[in-house]
């Protein structure tokens, strides 16, 4: 089974654990009462065909393909960033700060500025775990894991206390919004700006990770840092760029969130992000082409769920179900080795 | 080296008497290749058998089939006369095997009590640290071995650690005990003590299986030697009296003519180590030259104190010592993996005291590490990766960009100049075998611009072709007028290659030799017992 | 401060039971980011079992059976599946807190909460001043945590059982040799986890509150497993460090009950028991010398 999960390539194994997810979670949701062809249905319509349904896809989808190349970067040479929600909402607060600080100015030069200081931003948040991890060795699991909750504190102290929409009602607190003239895009998401940063962002990204000698060396690093440091690469550096990219790319992701379809912040907004863009870095591959087309899977799944309950009453939790059972299965990495231990235990047994 | 200490085998039972260990048909696969293919042999009890080959022969299969820990495809395993369920080391340790392994399963953070008491067979639910240390320490006082029962396995030397393997392995009484290369980590002095002290076990009845690969051991050692060959025996058990060192190295390698004389080389008195004459000048700049250099404490090894040492162009130096006195620091240091605390370095004059290693790499600094599968190539990148990280760490200014097709292209081209054999650039380089992997590194490293190359232990564990492949390799780059520093814990490979000789002990220089060399002499200065000479 | 102090006991107990169960796959060599799944089923049927049955102890029984099967689970798809243990345990955790929401509406209609009308045995009753009435609202888990201490202490460090446990997570080859299997050891260890946070979401959902709401956890099991290394992996650790989230939330419970005036916003004095925590997971780091974790960890779990 292995020699065959060999055969079918890096794509056919993400596929194939996929669709094996999905057939598990179907078979829940069958026995719990649900019938899958309609909640399926609904689920194409809700992430393609229904007015208005892929512009939800792809509106869901951008940021988990900002976040999730982020962690990419880090993955390949060897880091594990799973601090991709902190750094998101850390980016997301500093692009606010300069939207609401600079009133008056034009969109051209708010923007960019409010673009940059986001990466900067979300950089910098990634900056301590990756500095601590590649100087001290401070496992960097731990310190991305801690800097969500402390990430998610501070979205929580801007919102609710700093930049606090004093009109704001309803159990959510939210900042004040943004000034319309600032807006790249609609609720739906999609602009012909949103998109232009995105492709941007893809090339960029393809480009650094397969046309450089970082790419390329810091892949190797991360599979065997010990020979690398034999050939004089420098971990400290190769492991701290790889830490800052990502939370950059986070940072960006926060901004277009704030001025594209949320227009404003709302306290713990899009909370799976981080560990759903480490599954979709996962899924794709870690590499850019694989991961925008996980991004868009997890992105229509996302769509699609809000717009389920005018089909069916399935809770939304359901697509919590079929996230974790992919995370829990996608790196698997050999169904022999299950047969042979399965097949040890009854001849133990005989 | 001396036979004196090993009391001969006259003592020990006749052949003839009921087999102490009985293999039937043993064949282990991994994957598609059969690592022991269809192997019968019997041992007869109270001696020491050696078992003897290539790397890659199956022995170290075979040893661990017959301790339970590889699961046989075919055959069974008799013990005394009684067969034994297959991949059951319980019911092996129980029926009265055990296994002294190449690198020990000794958990390092694990005191020794700790360590000891983790195979006991059946253990008492709960116990008392002093109790268990108390118990410990006895056993450790009668094996004399000085190591508390408190210190961490970490802590320990080498010597250390495979004396208490032993200790481990003879504490459930066992009535065939196995030994795992066991000489490949110990410096001469303590293979002598180890001779004697298997000699001594031998003498309590005790049957030994030896898996071993040097001929002269072999034959020092063993009562009876057994040959395997790609996975089939070629010899059954045959008193070592009755060998020769040219007719095993024939049946070792088979019939790769240029391996056989290597063996046959190997095997005859290194004494007579062969001095090749010196190529370089003395009053050229020294590629590498180390003054007064000093490390920070190590936790496995001596640091190095105060070290000064020259290579001069087209010079072999070799560095001797026994395992764990500053041999490792000076690699690193010189390769730019760990400062100095104090001292200098300078590489063709140029001083590189603080520069990084990529800047050293880029002064002419090469290097064959200890460890070829870990710190020597990335065993899950592609074989294209590994060739080409050196280059791609090292750009053409201006050249921001790369194009793999291109880094192919280079990675095939080296992998070709060296005879490395494998399928595809794309492959991943842990799959290739040892001696192929030293060659690949060695495309890498001993390009034209090499100038200063470290070689560590170049060698270990390669067979008899590829180890001549080496040391003519290591010759030619002298005769290019790069300066070569030889580290290796075989004395002989030292003495073939080497112009000079330094010795380390406790992380400093302890002597300093030229060729001729002498055995007693150097052998000497690595265990203290000399004046510094000349 | 007997609230605080009741507060923090009350709070630490369950994040101490968690920790422990996390400190015995530590040992075994598994990075359990699962903990948080397991202790949200265990806090989930616990209630769920109480409400079916009317009996408590029925109720943890419910939440031991499904944290084990969940544990078997999470040991299938990590060990003979080799799947890498942290994006399989945040899978874990993301199926344990999806399945309880999910099954809430399934199984009763409802969304949010499901209430029971009974909790675990409180040993101190009425009392209601001074120190003795802020802990009679203390459950019999929280009591018992220095009986679970001792016993996972006596288990991993001073029985044979413990040394092979430790010689699986740190050199299985060694294991093997002394014939111990490693893969079956660590289903042991994850089953004996397991059991631990049953017992820890139970605390949580039958300990003082007495309901079960969705994503109850909130994060807590994460914080065992931060609790488990900032602890240096030994279940005394585990114990304090657990007594010091518990202490820090209580705190926070504190601040915003009482003191809302203070100069500092409430939310970062929440931040600190996760400041602190990367700061004692820096220090820890230095201590193994920055060779806590080489990175790269795809693939671990594998046998030498």
């Amino acid at each position: 089974m292995s020699a065959r999960m060999a055969r079918l390539g890096p794509v056919g194994r993400s596929v194939a654990l996929v669709v094996a997810s999905i057939l598990l979670v179907s078979a829940v949701l069958t026995l719990s009462g649900f019938s899958v062809l309609t909640v399926a249905n609904g689920m194409w319509q809700g992430a393609v065909s229904a007015p208005g349904a892929w512009q939800m896809s792809f509106r869901w989808g951008a940021p988990l393909f900002l976040v999730a190349i982020g962690v990419a970067i880090a993955l390949r040479a060897g880091f594990f960033n799973i601090g991709g929600l902190g750094q998101f909402y850390v980016g997301a607060t500093a692009a606010l700060f300069v939207g609401l600080g600079l009133p008056g100015l034009p969109a051209i030069v708010v923007l960019p500025l409010a673009c940059l200081a986001a990466m900067a931003a979300g950089a910098l948040f990634a900056f301590i775990p990756g500095w601590l991890r590649v100087r001290y060795g401070t496992d960097e699991v731990i310190t991305t894991l801690m800097s969500n909750f402390i990430g998610t504190l501070w979205l929580q102290y801007v919102t609710a206390v700093l930049l606090k929409d004093p009109s704001g009602t309803g159990q959510q607190t939210a900042t004040r919004p943004v000034e319309e003239a600032y807006r790249i895009a609609n609720v739906q998401g999609v602009s012909p700006v949103t998109v232009g940063i995105l492709v941007a962002a893809a090339i960029l990204v393809w480009l650094l990770l397969e046309r450089t000698p970082f790419g390329i060396t810091s892949a190797i690093a991360g599979r065997n840092p010990v020979m690398a440091r034999w050939q004089g690469l420098r971990l400290e550096r190769v492991g701290l760029l790889a830490f800052l990219l990502s939370g950059a790319l986070a940072g960006l992701a926060g901004a277009i969130e704030v001025f594209g379809p949320q227009g404003r912040l709302v306290s713990g907004f899009s909370p799976q992000l981080g560990f759903t863009a480490v599954l979709v870095a996962i899924v794709g591959g870690l590499n850019v082409g694989g991961i925008v087309l996980a991004a868009a899977f997890f992105g229509g799944l996302q769509a699609a769920l809000l717009y389920l309950p005018i089909v069916t009453p399935l809770p939304p939790s359901a697509l919590d179900l079929l996230r974790g059972t992919i995370a829990l299965l996608i790196t698997v990495t050999s169904l022999s080795a299950l047969g042979r231990a399965l097949g040890r235990r009854r001849a133990r047994s005989d | 080296m001396t036979t004196e200490a090993i009391p001969s085998a006259a003592a020990v039972p006749p052949v003839g008497a009921a087999a102490a260990l009985a293999v039937h048909g043993l064949t282990v696969r991994f994957g598609d290749l059969a690592a022991v293919e269809d192997v019968g042999i019997a041992f007869a009890p109270g001696r020491i058998h050696a078992v003897v080959g290539q790397n890659g022969a199956g022995k170290t299969t075979f040893a661990r089939a017959v301790m339970g820990l590889v699961r046989p495809a075919a055959g069974s395993v008799e013990l005394a006369g009684r067969t034994l369920p297959p991949g059951d080391v319980v019911a092996a340790r129980a029926a009265g095997i055990d296994m002294v392994h190449q690198s020990f399963a000794l958990p390092p953070t694990f005191t020794v009590a700790e360590a000891l008491e983790l195979f006991v067979p059946a253990p008492g639910p709960v116990y008392r640290r002093s109790t268990m240390e108390a118990r410990w320490e006895r056993v450790l006082r009668d094996a004399g071995i000085e190591a508390s029962p408190r210190a961490r396995i970490r802590d320990l030397p080498i010597e250390t650690l495979q004396a208490l393997e032993i200790v481990r392995a003879l504490a459930g009484r066992p009535s065939l005990l196995i030994l795992d290369e066991p000489t490949a980590v110990l410096p001469p002095p303590a293979i002598e003590r180890l001779f004697a002290r298997l000699a001594a076990i031998r003498a309590t009845g005790v049957t030994i299986l030896i898996v071993l690969h040097k001929v002269r051991e072999v034959l020092e050692l063993a009562d009876t030697v057994s040959v395997l060959r790609h996975g089939r025996l070629v010899l059954p058990p045959t008193p070592a009296s009755e060998l020769t060192p040219a007719r095993l190295g024939h049946l070792i390698v088979g019939s790769d003519a240029t391996a056989a004389a290597a063996a046959v080389a190997e095997a005859d008195a290194i004494e007579e180590a062969v001095a090749g004459a010196p190529h370089h000048a003395a009053d050229a700049v020294p590629v590498l030259r180390v003054s007064g250099a000093s490390t920070a404490a190590a936790a496995a090894e001596a640091p190095l104190r105060d070290v000064s040492l020259e290579i001069r162009p087209g010079e072999i130096v070799g560095i001797a010592a026994v395992e764990g006195n500053g041999q490792r620091a000076l690699v690193r240091a010189v390769v730019g993996l760990d400062t100095l605390s104090a001292g200098r370095l300078e590489i063709d004059g140029a001083d590189v005291t603080r520069a990084e290693t990529l800047e050293r790499r880029r002064r002419g600094l090469r290097a064959i590490p200890f460890d070829r599968n870990s710190e020597g190539v990335s065993a899950t990148s592609s074989l294209w990766e590994n060739v080409t990280i050196g280059e791609l760490l090292r750009p053409a200014p201006g050249r921001r960009f790369v194009t793999p097709g291109r880094l192919r292209a280079r990675a095939t081209e080296a992998l070709d100049a060296w005879n490395v054999r494998y399928g595809s650039v794309d492959q991943r380089a842990g799959e290739l075998s040892g001696g192929n992997i030293q060659r690949l590194i060695f495309s890498r490293e001993l390009g034209a611009d090499a100038r200063l190359v470290v070689a560590a232990q170049p060698t270990r564990g390669l067979d008899l072709a590829a180890t001549a492949f080496v040391r003519e390799t290591l010759r030619d780059l002298r005769d290019r007028d790069a300066g070569i520093l030889l580290v290796s814990s075989d004395l002989d490979e030292l003495f073939e290659c080497s112009d000079r000789i330094v010795v380390l002990l406790g992380g400093a220089v302890a002597a300093e030799f030229r060729s001729p060399f002498s055995l007693a002499a150097v052998g000497a200065a690595m265990v203290g017992a000399t004046e510094p000479g000349r | 401060m007997e609230q605080l102090i009741a507060t923090t006991l009350r709070t630490s107990a369950p994040i101490a039971l968690v920790a422990l169960g996390g400190v015995i796959a530590w040992r075994a060599g598994i990075f359990h980011l699962g903990l948080e799944g397991l202790m949200v089923i265990g806090a989930f049927f616990a209630v769920a079992g109480t409400v079916a049955t009317g009996e408590v102890l029925i109720g943890l029984l419910a939440a031991i059976v499904a944290c084990l099967i969940a544990s078997a689970l999470f040991w299938v798809v990590i060990v003979p599946m080799r799947a890498n243990a942290i994006i399989a345990g945040l899978g874990l955790s993301i199926i344990g807190v999806g399945a309880t929401s999910y099954l809430l509406p399934v199984l009763y209609g409802k969304r949010g909460i499901l209430e029971v009308d009974q909790g675990l045995w409180r040993p101190i009753t009425g009392v209601q001043a001074g120190i003795a009435g802020a802990l009679s609202e203390l459950s019999v888990m929280v009591w018992l945590i220095p009986a679970f201490v001792l016993v996972v202490w006596v288990l991993v460090r001073r029985t044979s059982w413990g040394l092979r446990l430790a010689a699986v997570g740190e050199h299985p080859f060694a294991a093997r040799s002394a014939g111990v299997d490693p893969a079956r050891m660590r289903l042991v260890a994850l089953l004996a986890c397991g059991v631990l946070c049953a017992l820890g979401g139970a605390a949580l959902s039958l300990g003082s509150i007495v309901a079960f709401r969705e994503n109850m956890t909130e994060g807590r099991g994460y914080i065992a497993f931060t609790a488990v290394i900032f602890g240096g992996g030994g279940p005394i650790g585990a114990a304090v460090a657990s007594l010091f989230f518990g202490f820090a939330e209580a705190v926070g419970i504190q601040t915003q009950l009482v003191a809302r005036d203070l100069p500092v916003p409430s939310q970062f004095i929440l931040m600190l028991p996760y400041i602190l925590t990367i700061v004692a997971v820096f220090i820890s780091g230095l201590a193994a010398g920055g060779r806590s974790r080489l990175p790269g960890a795809f693939g671990e779990l594998r046998d030498g």
